[in-house]
């Protein structure tokens, strides 16, 4: 009996020791020692890349201040925003956080950001593409200040069109062309490919952008009205579905799975002689060393004479809802869109910052292949639509994803699909 | 059921052929009685003890697991979005989940293929694995800590490296079949074969399991096995009176415990799609064809992604409700087939 | 086994086939589990140039062990490793403890409701921690025990379902008798526990410790959401470092994760001998 009561009496104190030792300067106080007001400040930059340069405009910030300290966090990327809920829903989340831009609406709707709209400057609208600002809007108030942008480009291997007797400096403009050129592109051994010309689903523009591309630039859903069967967008899935049915299911599988895990580039390995992707991949192919010449263009239009409908993202600076600060965030947003901010910032990662002045000037300081990637990227942003997370649908690319899924697998046709897919979103309103 | 269970006397092995075991079959009805006396003596004292044991478990229950556990049960009735309502909506999650969410389907059946192969596979794995290392071999520890290395690896690089060793022309997988003439398939990538991939990953790491089967293994008397040698058993004979029984408790454990945290597979199927490019094809959060779409893959996306967690909380106790089943299935039935007296008794 | 049966003339020979046959599959599968491993540290040791590289290459070019070097460099490994240990060794002994001494309950002593309280034990695990999450962040940000380790070690002095359960199902194969005399020697439930149970059920205890360092050694979730502060990272947030939205650096990752992979790896080379020796002492108690 003794000896079962020391033991809990060991552990009962341990316990308390413990429970001590860690609430011992738990507290994240609102204000430092020098009197200023902490703003929290959490992303999901914390490579080796990207930390030091985020880290680096934290403290010049905070040095230029002094009423505000800001202190930056990195929380893992995807896991920061399930971290950013709790936080909300507990009502102690951080004061700045970066999030995605497609849902800066849907997270508005349901109660997840202040409005910041008291707190920022007139000019700062003016100082930042505005069709990115406008995503960012929910009601007419600001829910949060676009820091970064992306939009897709056709990268292309320009040893492989000359391998091929195509002309490398013309890239294909037409979606006629484009096919035309993967043909010639493609490499076959047998019954399998050595190198694929062009496949539409690799890469970042999927088959949804490639309807909305042949759509005038309308996504399925654009304020109140739905535009899933549309002629255009049949005959861009058609044509989506036509480049499996002509490769070979069996080798576009292969093909995926042999990069799945994402360590290679099937561009990079010349196996693929077109790729759709970010400005950002240039910074993969700089960083891999390959001798390989490539060149960018924006991404084919459907027909002759159309635009080159692009697919646009990118990142928001935002306030939970319930921050300790949202003033002082605020302020501190600002000089994060700030010119002198975006252009350092894009200069060390290569993104395509929100501040106009700041990207121009990002062009005029590069050179090379980077000036090129750079420049074609921003020339894109005129035709680069930002299809937000509808508010009364926000589950709307899982239920439509699947059925699109399998009218490219052939086993729905297209129209009936994207039928189908109108109906199911429609019965998951909200 | 505990009581039957505990009271349990089957003999594992015929126990008049060997003497020590007749002595231990004398033996109990006088313990029986002894502590039948003891017991009616001091019930109350203890109903005292036995609470005071559970104790530390009854705290974290009403501090950390009641509150949340019921609340989620009462927002499964509501529009709860995590951040800013809250509304009483009656059955209409529930509704939703059985008419018309097709991707609950999905999720379901994928989920329950998961269960019915990797339980009995793990199971019967880890079994085989820990009679192997239970042989009195030189070498033996460097190898039992190589079948728990998969059990220690955790992580995204895991989940990376498998998708490398599947990958299906340069993959080490296929290139081995393919010695032996076999083609194999596309694994991740093939809808057919992704729940087969993960249930070979999960094969690769019963080193966990296996090391509950090894330490029961331990309790085993050499006694038993040199009487059954006595009387000419053979190696199927022993493993079927001695080692089966004796290790049901553990199988019985290892089956439960198994299936509840199957039917809640989710991380490998989240990395791999999110992290991997398994969703290129279609954007799909599902993997190729929603075939890696798993119960709480789908729970995790309306919770998190689309902010209905009363429907993610409906999904789960739907779930609830299906494992309870299973599990009480599984204590009702267990009086039938796990000895926890084993042969091991003095 | 199914070989066996065939051999059985002699003894020894019988030994010496079945040996053989053992150590053949035992050899086979252990390459089967290690080329996993190879590949991690295969990758760990090349530079991103190579590992972009298309077919992958078996062995490196050249052998970067700086890669190992400057990925701890990266971030504060040395201070994240520490938080680690601190979190993993106490939520371990609070584990081990604990649950023995609740698992005893549910196993040996009968009192009235314990049928009724086991089915809620196991109930606890049957619903997805998604759902209960928010909950529980609420409750532990009420108590102001965000951004501090409470959160991480306190659930372990509180008893886990699943060791729970594991326990029982050992202390169950622990004939009664064994207890019973003990309590006619006028024995209390603590003696019994601390003299008898402990020592009997040693192989499981350690499993018990070996999976509770590793559940929180390798925990992830835990720290993500409870956390805030840098300083009180753990290893595993610290991993995720490599792995952005737009690449990964593959070459730190596979060498970190390697290196985070070997302390609960040598911890169980280690205990595996308490492993056998728990045997010995436990057939020795029979005696």
């Amino acid at each position: 009996m003794a000896r079962g009561f020391r033991l809990g009496f060991v552990l009962i104190l341990l316990f308390s020791v413990i429970l001590s030792a860690c609430s011992g300067g738990s507290d994240a106080s609102d204000k430092n020692k020098d009197g200023k007001v902490v703003v929290n400040f959490q992303t999901f930059w914390g490579s080796e890349t990207r930390k030091p340069v985020i880290d680096k405009i934290v403290s010049d910030f905070n040095k230029s201040q002094d009423e505000i300290e800001v202190k930056h966090t990195f929380v893992p990327w995807g896991d920061i925003w399930t971290k950013n809920t709790a936080a909300v829903a507990a009502g102690n989340p951080a004061d700045v956080i970066v999030n995605d831009l497609h849902s800066v609406a849907h997270r508005a709707k349901n109660g997840q950001t202040e409005d910041l709209s008291q707190y920022l400057g007139e000019d700062l609208k003016n100082t930042l593409y505005p069709n990115l600002w406008d995503s960012a809007l929910y009601q007419d108030k600001v829910h949060g200040v676009p820091f970064a942008t992306d939009n897709r480009l056709l990268f292309y291997n320009k040893d492989a069109y000359k391998e091929a007797g195509l002309d490398p400096e013309k890239p294909p403009t037409t979606w006629q062309e484009l096919e035309e050129h993967a043909k010639k592109l493609d490499v076959k051994k047998g019954n399998s490919y050595e190198r694929v010309g062009y496949y539409p689903l690799w890469g970042s523009f999927g088959a949804a952008s490639w309807m909305s591309n042949a759509d005038d630039g309308k996504g399925f859903i654009e304020g109140d009205k739905m535009y899933f069967a549309t002629a255009n967008k049949i005959e861009g899935l058609e044509w989506v579905a036509d480049w499996q049915k002509r490769l070979g299911k069996k080798n576009v599988q292969a093909f995926e799975a042999e990069f799945g895990s994402g360590q290679t580039n099937p561009f990079i390995s010349e196996k693929v002689a077109i790729w759709t992707d970010t400005a950002n991949f240039y910074t993969q192919i700089r960083d891999s060393k390959t001798d390989m010449n490539f060149g960018v263009a924006p991404i084919p239009a459907f027909k002759e004479g159309g635009r080159n409908w692009n697919e646009g993202g990118g990142f928001v600076m935002e306030v939970p809802k319930g921050a300790e600060h949202p003033k002082e965030a605020a302020t501190f947003i600002e000089y994060l869109t700030s010119e002198k901010v975006q252009s350092y910032w894009a200069e060390k990662n290569f993104d395509i910052v929100a501040n106009k002045k700041a990207a121009d000037s990002v062009v005029n300081a590069l050179e090379g292949d980077g000036k090129l990637v750079y420049e074609s990227a921003i020339n894109n942003l005129k035709d680069t639509p930002f299809h937000s997370v509808p508010v009364k649908y926000p589950d709307y690319k899982s239920i439509v994803d699947p059925i699109i899924d399998n009218a490219v697998q052939g086993k729905i046709s297209p129209e009936q699909a994207l039928k189908k897919a109108e109906k199911d979103v429609k019965n998951s309103a909200k | 059921m505990n009581e039957t269970v505990i009271n349990e006397k089957e003999k594992p092995y015929p126990p008049e052929k060997t003497t020590e075991l007749d002595v231990t079959s004398a033996a109990l009805p006088k313990a029986a009685v002894l502590s039948k006396r003891k017991r009616n003596k001091g019930g109350k004292t203890e109903n005292l003890m036995g609470y005071l044991f559970i104790s530390p478990w009854i705290v974290g229950l009403l501090f950390l697991m009641a509150g949340p556990l019921l609340f989620s049960l009462y927002v499964s009735f509501t529009d709860y979005n995590i951040t800013s309502q809250m509304n009483f909506v009656g059955l209409d999650n529930y509704k939703r989940m059985f008419t018309e969410d097709n991707l609950f389907w999905t999720s379901l059946w994928n989920t329950l293929y998961f269960v019915i192969f990797s339980v009995p596979l793990t199971t019967a794995g880890a079994v085989f694995v820990a009679l192997l290392l239970n042989q009195k071999i030189p070498g033996m520890k460097i190898f039992r800590t190589i079948y728990y290395l998969p059990a220690v690896l955790s992580g995204v690089a895991v989940y990376f490296l498998w998708m490398h060793l599947l990958s299906p022309s340069t993959g080490l997988v296929n290139t081995i079949l393919d010695w032996f003439g076999i083609n194999g398939p596309a694994w991740l990538f093939d809808p057919e074969w992704t729940k087969p991939s993960l249930i070979l990953m999960k094969l690769w790491s019963v080193g966990g399991g296996m090391l509950l089967y090894l330490a029961r293994l331990q309790g085993v008397s050499p006694a038993l096995y040199e009487a059954a040698d006595l009387d000419g058993a053979n190696a199927f004979q022993k493993f079927f009176h001695i080692t089966l029984p004796m290790l049901t408790p553990i199988i019985f454990f290892d089956i439960i415990t198994s299936t509840i945290f199957s039917f809640q597979i989710f991380q490998e199927a989240y990395v791999m799609i999110q992290g991997g490019d398994l969703s290129s094809s279609g954007g799909l959060e599902g993997g190729p064809a929603n075939s890696l779409l798993f119960y709480n893959l789908h729970m995790w996306n309306n919770a998190f992604k689309i902010f209905n967690m009363g429907y993610a909380s409906a999904m789960a106790w739907f779930l609830f409700f299906i494992i309870m089943i299973l599990t009480v299935f599984h204590l009702k039935f267990s009086n039938k087939w796990v000895h926890y007296d084993g042969g091991d008794k003095k | 086994m199914n070989n066996e049966v065939k051999f059985y003339q002699t003894r020894r020979f019988k030994t010496k086939t079945k040996n053989t046959l053992v150590l053949a599959i035992l050899i086979l599968g252990s390459i089967v589990l290690l080329i996993p491993l190879w590949w991690m540290i295969s990758t760990s040791l090349k530079t991103p140039a190579e590992i972009a590289q298309h077919p992958p290459s078996l062995i490196p070019e050249s052998f970067q062990f700086s890669n190992y070097f400057e990925a701890w460099q990266t971030g504060a490994f040395t201070r994240w490793g520490l938080n680690t240990l601190f979190i993993s060794v106490i939520a371990t002994i609070g584990h081990v403890f604990v649950n023995s001494f609740v698992a005893y309950g549910f196993a040996k002593i009968k009192f009235k409701g314990r049928n009724a309280l086991f089915v809620i034990l196991l109930a606890t695990m049957l619903i997805p921690a998604f759902v209960t999450l928010v909950p529980q962040y609420i409750i532990f940000s009420k108590l102001g025990w965000v951004n501090t380790y409470l959160p991480l070690i306190a659930p372990a002095f509180l008893g886990s379902a699943f060791y729970i359960f594991l326990l029982r199902q050992f202390m169950l194969t622990i004939p009664d008798e064994l207890s019973e005399a003990a309590i006619m020697d006028g024995a209390s439930h603590f003696k019994i526990w601390w003299h008898i149970m402990l020592p009997l059920t040693k192989p499981a205890l350690i499993i018990v410790a070996l999976f509770a360092f590793n559940a929180a050694w390798n925990d992830l979730l835990g720290p993500l959401l409870y956390l805030n502060d840098e300083n009180l990272y753990t290893l595993q947030l610290g991993l995720q470092t490599f792995k952005g939205n737009v690449q990964v650096q593959w070459h730190y990752l596979m060498a970190m994760s390697f290196t985070v992979m070997l302390p609960t790896l040598i911890l169980f080379f280690i205990f595996q001998r308490h492993f056998i020796e728990g045997a010995n002492l436990s057939s020795g108690t029979k005696g």
